[in-house]
């Protein structure tokens, strides 16, 4: 094998690069949860996790409802998501986390 | 005498207007539609001949040029309009633009040009900041604090200057010490996970990560990657931070400056091999 063809493996199957990161989460809408994504699905995604994981924990933050009865305006199930819509980890614990978690 | 006199002049120039008026406006309408397409054909014929790798100067003389022998067709297209046509005139024009364009092409290249671009990101002494405007006498650039600082185009001749822009991409360099007791292989790991798994850093050249010293607190990791310019200082800090977080998660300990005292009294038994003799020296003093 090739060095170039032993890269190529490398590549295929160590680290995965994504090409971009949005962020996941669910609001009630009519009564039913939609799912959302921030940018939409048809925007430019972001190119940093640092920055979508930040936007995460300020929605989290702002849209926490009071109570789990009262969820008008609630963002729920928040966390980031890559160009392919897989769950992406936390880079600080490299864990998947998701903020305002909620069973739906 | 005197009204007739001034009425004579505005008939003659009524006469005038009735038979020329239409040749004039024409050869002014060629005027001003030949100054407007020399104005975009110049951008168009500069984005072409940046195709071909020309140096920026070549392209910048060609195109002055082209655009002097297309204003001289215009103006003697205009003029023959008026009904200037004779030779003398089409002579004197061909001798003008041959004797400008002799001085372009001569001294041109004599003429100093400013390393960078309206727009780029320049470095010039102990000056950071964006070019907002070039001018004969000096350049304008708005620091990244705000300022906006004039600064003669005669100090940056004269001075280092660094464009940032230059060139597409750049390299960033994520140096991190670790404790001598850490596990190198692991943190190298780690870290070049990082560089590779954000979508910023370039696929080639590979990111990597060297053992750079064994300093006196700590073993030196590099960690090199390159990414688009306009992306360097955001790329830079994020990376930093991810490869602080993920040492602390993954147990790897970042070394900080230390130093160990170690305070013996007279009957004190030495605690490091070695120790034994230091202090049987400090004993003699």
């Amino acid at each position: 094998m090739k060095v170039v063809e032993a890269l190529k493996v490398i590549d295929d199957g160590w680290v995965r690069k994504p090409e971009g990161f949005r962020v996941h989460f669910q609001k009630q809408e009519n009564s039913e949860w939609v799912t959302e994504y921030s940018p939409g699905e048809k925007q430019k995604a972001l190119d940093s996790d640092v920055v979508a994981w930040r936007l995460a924990w300020k929605l989290a933050e702002a849209r926490k409802s009071d109570t789990p009865e009262n969820d008008d305006g609630a963002l729920v199930n928040i966390y980031v998501v890559d160009d392919l819509g897989n769950p992406t980890k936390y880079y600080a614990s490299n864990q998947f986390e998701v903020f305002n978690r909620r069973d739906i | 005498m005197e009204g007739t006199g001034t009425f004579e002049k505005y008939r003659a120039m009524g006469e005038l207007i009735a038979s020329q008026g239409q040749h004039f406006v024409i050869a002014l309408f060629i005027l001003v539609v030949g100054l407007i397409v020399i104005k975009q054909g110049s951008k168009l014929l500069k984005l072409l001949l940046e195709r071909f790798a020309l140096k920026p100067q070549t392209v910048s003389t060609v195109n002055s040029i082209i655009s002097i022998i297309v204003l001289v067709i215009v103006i003697a297209t205009a003029l023959e309009q008026l009904g200037m046509n004779s030779l003398v005139i089409r002579r004197v024009l061909f001798l003008v633009s041959l004797a400008v364009i002799g001085i372009i092409a001569i001294f041109r290249p004599l003429i100093p040009t400013l390393p960078f671009k309206v727009g780029n990101t320049v470095k010039v002494g102990d000056l950071l900041g964006k070019i907002e405007a070039t001018t004969i006498l000096n350049t304008r650039m708005r620091t990244f604090d705000g300022k906006t600082v004039f600064i003669p185009n005669s100090k940056i001749i004269n001075d280092f200057v660094i464009n940032y822009q230059f060139t597409e991409t750049r390299r960033v360099k994520v140096d991190v010490g670790i404790g001598y007791d850490q596990d190198i292989l692991k943190a190298k790991q780690i870290l070049e996970t990082i560089m590779i798994e954000d979508p910023r850093v370039k696929v080639t050249p590979r990111p990597t990560v060297y053992v750079l010293n064994l300093a006196n607190g700590c073993v030196q990791l590099g960690g090199r990657c390159w990414v688009e310019n306009a992306k360097y200082w955001t790329s830079r800090c994020e990376l930093i931070e991810k490869t602080k977080l993920r040492f602390n998660h993954e147990g790897i300990i970042i070394a900080f400056p230390q130093l160990d005292v170690h305070h013996y009294h007279g009957d004190a038994s030495p605690e490091f091999p070695g120790e034994e003799d230091h202090i049987r020296e400090i004993d003699v003093k």
